[in-house]
C-alpha cells in the first residue's frame, strides 16, 4: 500500500507547515496575533486530524515506511494523538506570554510546534537514527524555549545547564545507537531482534550500548541519577511554558525507550530489566525525598516529576506487556503536568520563575477555580482513588509485580505514601492556611480556562473509569 | 625557459620509481605491485597538477616582471586590504556582532553536506532526486528568508 | 601490524572518554562544549569504522546527519551563551548559581 506513506506521515507534514507557515507569514505581513493562532491551533488540529485518519488505518495494515525509518503504526498514531492535545494545551496556557512578547512571540509557537515534530519523530521512529534525529530536534527547540526570556538572569542560566547536560545525553545516547550499529550491523529497531542477529544477543558491545542508550533517554525524562538538570530547568524557564517542556519529554521519552527496548533488545531483558528496576527505585527515592524539602512549587512539581519518571519506569521492568500500563500513566501524568503547571503560570504570571509555596496561601478564598484545579492534580500526583493517577499506579504496579519485582513495588508504596506529604501540604497552604498579607488578585485567561477545565475533566474521567482509555491503550502496543 | 621543474619531491620520485617498476612488461611480484602503484598513482596526478600550477604561475609572473615597468612606491607596498587605507595590526578584535554572521554561515554551510553525495548519485536518482533537492534547498532557503527579513544580516 | 577497524573503535572510544570526562570536570561553559563536540566525534569515528568493518554504508550515512546535528546545536548553544555572556562578563558555570536546592 503506497497510501500508507502519506497517510503515516500525515500529522507531522501538518504540523511541520503550521510551522513553516507561521514563520513565513510572520516576517512577511506583520499579521495581528490572532493569525498566529489561527494558524498554529488550525495546524494542530488538521494534524490531530490527520493522526486519528492514521490511527484507524494502521489498526488494519501497520508497517514501516519511508523505508524503515518511520513506523506506520497505532503506537505511533497514539503518541501523536497524545502529544498534539498536550501541544494545544500547552500553547493555550502559553499564551498569554506569546501576546506580551510582539517581536517574538511567534517564533515562541514555532519553537511548541517544533518541539511537537520532534517529539511525534521520537514516537514514530523505526530507525535508530530517526530516534536521533527527532530527539534532537525536540531537545534544541526546548533548549531555546527555557531561555526565552532573554532579559531574566535565571532563564539564562536554566538554558545553559540544560543546553549543556543535554547535549551531553545525546552524545551518550548517540555512542549507544553507534555501539548498538557496531554489534548488530543495523539500525532498524525492529531488525535488531531479527533472526539474522540471533548469535549475538550478550555480546558486551551491545550491552554497553544498550546501557548508554537507557542512560541518554533517562536524562531525557529526568529520571535519577540523571535528573540534575531538571528542577533547575523547570524553575528556571518561563512558567507558561514548562508544563508542555516536562509533559511532552516525558510522554516521548518513555515511547520511545519502550519501543527501542521491548522491540529491539527484548532478547536482553535479563540484562536492562534489573538496571531499569535500579534506575525506577532510585528515581522515586530520590525525588520523593527531595520534594520533601522544597519551598518553591515549580521546584517541587519537578523533583516530582523525577519521582514520577521512576513509577513510569517501574512499568517496564517486565517488558512488553507493561507498556499499556506506560501509556495509561504517562498519559494521564501529562495532563496532570499540564494542569498543575498551568495554575502555577496562572498564579505566578507565564514569564515569572518565581513560585514560593507562600503565594499559594488562601488561594481557595482567591479563586476557587484555580485552588480546584491545583487540589486535584495533587490528588491525582499523590494517587488517590478516583483520579487518574490512581488508575495509573495501579497498572503500573501490577505490571511490575506480574514480572516478579515485588521489592520494586513495595518501594513504590512507600515512595507514594510518602509524596502523600508534600502533595498534601500544597492542598492546606490552598485551603486552610491564613493570608499573612494581601495577595493580588488573580486573572487568568479563558484559553488557560479552558485548558485547565479539559485536564480537570480527564483527570477525573479517566479515574473514576479508566477502561476507554485502557482499551484505547492496549491497540498501541508496538507489536 | 623553464630548466628542469621542481620534482625533487622524494614521495613522487619514489612513486615515479614504482609505477615504472610494476608497469614494466613482467614485475617479479604483480599483486604487490598493482596496490602500491594504484595507491600511488592518484598522488602522482596529484603532484602533476600541483608542478603544473606552480610551473604556470612562475612562468606568468616572470614575463610579467621583464616587460612591466617597475616604479615602486610606499602607497603601492601597502598591504592590500580591499582599497581601504589598513588600520591596526593584524591581531586586533573583531566585533562581537559578527557571530550572527558566523552562526548563519556555520549552519548554511553544513547543510551542504547532505549535497555532495546527491550530486554524485544524481544520475542515477533521476528527476526524483532532482526534487528532493529542490525541496530541501526551499527549505533552506525559507530560513534564510526568514533571518533576512528578521534583520539578523542587518547592520545597525 | 595491520590496523583494523577495531583500532578506530578504540580509539573513539578513549576520545569519548576524553570528552566525557572534560565536560564533566572543566568549568568554562565554552571547553564544556569542545568536550560535547569530541563526544560527537567520537561517536562519528565509531560510526565509520564500524561501518568499514560491516561493509554496510549505513554507518557512513549516519554520520553526515550527526555532523548537522552537532552544527545545529552548536548554533543554538552558542546563541545561548552569547545571551549570558552579554549579561556576566564570564564564560565560568561556577557563576551560573542562582538555581539550587
Amino acid at each position: 500500500m503506497t497510501n500508507a506513506l502519506y497517510i503515516g506521515i500525515g500529522p507531522i507534514i501538518a504540523v511541520t507547515l503550521g510551522v513553516v507557515v507561521l514563520l513565513m507569514v510572520e516576517v512577511t505581513l506583520h499579521p495581528a496575533t490572532r493569525v498566529w493562532r489561527l494558524i498554529s491551533f488550525g495546524s494542530l488540529i488538521s494534524g490531530f486530524i490527520l493522526a486519528i485518519v492514521q490511527w484507524a488505518d494502521a489498526a488494519n495494515n501497520p508497517q514501516p515506511i519511508f523505508s524503515h525509518m518511520l513506523m506506520h503504526d497505532g503506537f505511533s498514531a497514539f503518541g501523536s494523538i497524545v502529544l498534539i492535545i498536550v501541544a494545544a494545551l500547552g500553547l493555550l496556557v502559553a499564551w498569554p506570554l506569546v501576546e506580551n512578547d510582539r517581536a517574538r512571540g511567534a517564533e515562541l509557537v514555532a519553537l511548541v510546534l517544533l518541539t511537537t515534530i520532534g517529539l511525534m519523530l521520537l514516537v514514530s521512529a523505526a530507525n535508530l537514527m530517526m530516534v536521533f534525529l527527532g530527539l534532537e530536534v525536540a531537545s534544541i527547540s526546548l533548549y531555546v524555549i527555557a531561555g526565552f526570556i532573554r532579559k531574566g538572569a535565571r532563564s539564562n542560566e536554566a538554558a545553559v545547564k540544560y543546553f549543556l547536560l543535554g547535549s551531553f545525553a545525546s552524545a551518550v545516547f548517540l555512542y549507544g545507537v553507534a555501539l548498538v550499529y557496531a554489534g548488530t550491523g543495523t539500525l532498524e529497531i525492529t531488525a535488531i531482534a531479527g533472526p539474522q542477529f540471533a548469535g549475538l544477543t550478550q555480546t558486551p558491545v551491545l550491552l554497553v550500548g544498550i546501557g548508554l542508550i537507557v542512560v541518554g533517554l533517562g536524562f531525557k525524562v529526568s529520571a535519577a541519577p540523571f535528573h540534575m538538570w531538571a528542577p533547575d530547568v523547570y524553575q528556571g524557564s518561563a512558567s507558561g511554558v514548562t508544563g508542555f517542556m516536562n509533559a511532552g519529554a516525558k510522554i516521548a521519552g518513555f515511547a520511545a525507550l519502550a519501543r527501542i527496548l521491548v522491540v529491539s533488545f527484548d532478547a536482553q531483558r535479563g540484562d536492562w530489566g534489573p538496571a531499569l528496576a535500579v534506575v525506577a527505585a532510585l528515581s522515586m527515592v530520590v525525588g520523593t525525598v527531595l520534594a520533601i524539602t522544597q519551598t518553591d512549587l515549580k521546584r517541587m512539581l519537578a523533583y516530582s516529576s523525577v519521582a514520577h519518571a521512576g513509577f513510569i519506569m517501574t512499568a517496564l521492568v517486565g517488558g512488553g506487556a507493561g507498556i499499556d500500563a506506560l501509556w495509561f500513566y504517562v498519559v494521564t501524568y501529562a495532563f496532570q503536568v499540564v494542569g498543575a503547571f498551568g495554575v502555577v503560570a496562572a498564579i505566578s504570571g507565564v514569564a515569572s520563575d518565581e513560585s514560593a509555596l507562600k503565594q499559594y496561601v488562601g488561594l481557595g478564598r482567591r479563586s476557587p477555580f484555580l485552588a480546584g484545579v491545583l487540589s486535584l492534580m495533587m490528588l491525582a500526583m499523590a494517587g488517590i482513588p478516583l483520579t487518574a493517577g490512581f488508575a495509573g499506579k495501579f497498572g503500573v504496579f501490577r505490571a511490575a509485580l506480574e514480572a516478579g519485582y515485588t521489592w520494586l513495588v513495595v518501594l513504590a508504596l512507600v515512595a507514594s505514601a510518602v509524596g502523600l506529604y508534600f502533595y498534601l501540604r500544597v492542598i492546606v497552604r490552598v485551603y486552610i492556611d491564613q493570608e499573612t498579607a494581601e495577595q493580588p488578585r488573580v486573572v487568568i485567561t479563558d484559553g488557560m480556562r479552558f485548558a485547565l477545565t479539559t485536564v480537570a475533566v480527564l483527570t477525573v474521567a479517566f479515574g473514576v473509569n479508566p477502561a476507554p482509555l485502557l482499551t484505547v491503550v492496549s491497540n498501541a502496543l508496538p507489536f | 625557459m623553464v630548466r628542469r621543474p621542481i620534482l625533487r619531491n622524494l614521495e613522487l620520485g619514489a612513486a615515479t620509481a614504482i609505477f615504472v617498476y610494476c608497469h614494466a612488461a613482467d614485475g617479479p611480484n604483480q599483486e604487490h605491485c598493482f596496490r602500491v602503484t594504484e595507491y600511488f598513482q592518484d598522488y602522482i596526478t596529484v603532484f602533476a597538477y600541483l608542478a603544473f600550477g606552480v610551473i604556470l604561475a612562475l612562468l606568468l609572473l616572470s614575463v610579467a616582471s621583464l616587460i612591466r615597468p617597475s616604479r615602486p612606491t610606499p602607497a603601492k607596498a601597502m598591504s592590500y586590504e580591499s582599497g581601504i587605507d589598513p588600520v591596526g595590526g593584524g591581531w586586533s578584535q573583531t566585533h562581537i556582532r559578527y557571530y550572527v554572521f558566523a552562526l548563519l554561515f556555520l549552519i548554511f554551510d553544513v547543510e551542504a553536506v547532505f549535497i555532495f553525495p546527491w550530486a554524485i548519485r544524481l544520475e542515477q536518482l533521476g528527476w526524483f532526486g532532482l526534487w528532493e533537492m529542490l525541496v530541501f534547498i526551499a527549505i533552506l532557503l525559507l530560513g534564510l528568508v526568514y533571518a533576512i527579513r528578521k534583520g539578523v544580516l542587518k547592520w545597525e | 601490524m595491520i590496523v583494523t577497524p577495531v583500532w578506530y573503535m578504540m580509539l573513539a572510544a578513549a576520545l569519548f572518554v576524553i570528552g566525557a570526562g572534560g565536560l564533566l570536570l572543566r568549568r568554562n561553559a565554552l571547553i564544556m562544549f569542545m568536550s560535547i563536540e569530541l563526544m560527537l566525534n567520537a561517536v562519528n569515528l565509531t560510526f565509520v569504522a564500524a561501518a568499514r568493518q560491516l561493509g554496510d554504508i549505513n554507518g557512513q550515512v549516519s554520520v553526515f546527519f550527526v555532523m548537522v546535528v552537532a552544527a545545529a546545536e552548536v548554533v543554538v548553544g552558542l546563541a545561548i551563551m552569547v545571551a549570558v555572556f552579554r549579561r556576566r562578563a564570564s564564560a565560568s558555570i561556577d557563576e551560573l548559581a542562582e538555581l539550587r536546592g
